[in-house]
């Protein structure tokens, strides 16, 4: 059902605009919500892998009796669980809820989308086994084998095509910003996934040019698929939370169209110092010191809308998570712009400088917009309440704390080791020796992690799992109110 | 190889095209014409500009 809702002042029944707004949620409950379920999952499971992988690094013994539990095997299983289960799952939940509600129309296709959403969680299943069981393709970000890639592929296309769909059936009137930026994600990803499979893995490209290749598709996974839906969510989440319409507005188009000129070129500067032209690799650096324009245009209109309301992180769990997230962006971006640069990649290039920074994009910024976008649909999809404001503290509060820690301490260790490896004095085991205390602290950071994962996923499932509810009344899906404010009865609005 | 190759290089031409052609349908359409209406064509009479969306949970009389 399309609801033409162009100019609300101008006398438009306000109970019908709930009815479609409630009508909207309520109808991406099934597919929406089994994207998040299972992203969570993959969350949980992702995290299990990560601290295997972690903890090896510090303590090579663990866990290394069995062929299927070696590093080798456990890490890329980490890395592919947690891009292609959690992150893309929670992500395309999150584009199909905002596209739903920025187009104004209920979910189509559901049950195309819930066998999509089976579909994937067997692909990702089979690709991870696969990887366990020693037949990963060894490609960073591209450990899947070709099979279980191609059913991606394909998998992500269909999303696109209800995404589109969906855009299609729209009123007529603006596009909001977020919009764009999820169009952006749907759109570019299925073709760089392809592309990139083609290349690599079906002899489009050999010897070093599958570097290139490979770095140019893992770079615009973060650039070009996880910022966009990030970005896009952060810009509906705050204004929506806060009551505040975004600041600039012409800013946010900017900053959109700036990211889709200069983000894809930034992918060689994953190679600096390789074995590549030097004339790639430099246009590799401009794309990457481009993106401070779009990235300051981001953050400024995030503050500037944000100026004046940092007192409702106190009493909304969206706002923490999405701000968090916001704020984390800027800062990695700063420190990705910088770290492309020759003479910083230098010291930072092969250690755990570079690993924090990849958990400060995915993680600080990607995962916390999307845990924030959680808390703020799945209520408005279900009907229900979140069960336990405590839980939502510890979730915030391991995750956070844990980043931070995480980021730190690589970074530390990191940005020493750098520095001593440039040192052809110093032998290589006594760095190697000189990190271990900084993995350790990263395993202590994943404990912070996962115990606020746990709690997540106890929200979710709790929230999901109350099936024995009556059905409530279309109404407005409204949350506990902050202190002072009255709770507002559904039934009265009708 | 190389018909492979180019076959690549014209779909990225092309991606290339329709982000240009995006970018030109819409300017034509209006699209940035009124932006402060943009902004907040979020917000309608029932989520309105001035007014939170989203709270903590209020404690439950079992916890």
């Amino acid at each position: 059902m399309v609801l033409a809702v162009q100019d609300p002042s101008e006398g438009a029944d306000p109970r019908q605009e709930l009815r479609s707004r409630a009508e909207i949620d309520r109808s991406c409950q099934g597919p929406v919500t089994l994207f998040v379920a299972s992203a969570v999952g993959w969350l949980l499971f992702g995290s299990l892998l990560a601290m295997a992988a972690s903890i090896k690094l510090h303590s090579p013994g663990f866990l290394s009796h069995h062929a299927w539990l070696t590093f080798g095997r456990v890490r890329p299983a980490h890395l592919n669980t947690v891009i292609y289960g959690w992150a893309a799952m929670v992500g395309i939940a999150a584009m199909l809820w905002l596209q739903t509600r920025l187009s104004r129309v209920t979910l189509v296709f559901p049950r195309l989308l819930t066998a999509i959403a089976w579909l994937w969680n067997l692909a990702v299943a089979a690709g991870t086994v696969a990887i366990l069981a020693g037949h990963g393709t060894g490609v960073e970000w591209i450990e899947f084998p070709v099979p279980v890639a191609l059913a991606l592929a394909l998998l992500f296309g269909a999303v696109g095509l209800v995404s589109f769909y969906t855009f299609a059936r729209r009123p007529p009137g603006h596009i909001y910003v977020t919009q764009w930026y999820l169009f952006g994600a749907i759109l570019w990803f299925p073709y760089l996934y392809l592309m990139a499979q083609l290349m690599i893995h079906l002899g489009g490209a050999t010897g070093v040019v599958q570097g290139s290749a490979n770095w140019w598709f893992a770079h615009n996974v973060l650039g070009l698929f996880l910022t966009p839906i990030g970005v896009g969510a952060v810009y509906y989440l705050i204004p929506k939370v806060i009551g505040r319409p975004i600041h600039s507005y012409y800013l946010s188009l900017l900053g959109f169209w700036s990211l889709a000129l200069f983000y894809n070129w930034a992918g060689t500067h994953h190679l600096v110092g390789g074995p590549l032209p030097a004339w790639l690799i430099s246009v590799g650096i401009v794309g990457s010191v481009m993106m401070f324009i779009p990235v300051t245009a981001v953050a400024i209109n995030h503050h500037l809308t944000m100026v004046g309301h940092f007192h409702m992180l106190r009493t909304s769990p969206t706002l923490r998570f999405v701000v968090f997230g916001g704020m984390s962006y800027t800062l990695v971006s700063f420190q990705g712009s910088l770290q492309a640069l020759r003479g910083v990649n230098e010291i930072s290039h092969f250690t755990h400088y570079t690993v924090a920074h990849a958990h400060l994009g995915v993680y600080a910024f990607y995962s916390m917009v999307m845990f924030g976008a959680v808390y703020y649909m799945l209520p408005r999809m279900t009907g229900r309440e979140w069960s336990s404001a405590r839980l939502i503290r510890i979730h915030f509060w391991g995750s956070a704390l844990g980043i931070a820690l995480y980021w730190g301490g690589l970074t530390w260790g990191g940005w020493l080791q750098g520095r001593m490896m440039n040192d052809a004095a110093i032998p290589f085991l006594d760095i190697v020796r000189f990190t271990i205390p900084f993995l350790w602290s990263r395993s202590f950071a994943g404990v912070l992690m996962t115990i606020g994962h746990v709690a997540f996923a106890v929200l979710v499932w709790r929230m999901l799992a109350g099936a024995r509810e009556p059905a409530r009344a279309p109404g407005p899906t409204l949350l506990g109110r902050p202190r002072g404010e009255r709770e507002i009865n559904p039934a009265e609005a009708q | 190889m190389t018909r492979l190759l180019v076959a690549i290089i014209l779909v990225a031409v092309l991606f290339g095209l329709t982000a240009v052609a995006g970018l030109v349908w819409a300017i034509r359409r209006g699209q940035f014409r009124n932006l402060t209406a943009g902004a907040r064509s979020i917000f309608d009479n029932e989520e309105p500009v001035g007014r939170p969306t989203d709270a903590f949970p209020p404690p439950r009389e079992e916890e």
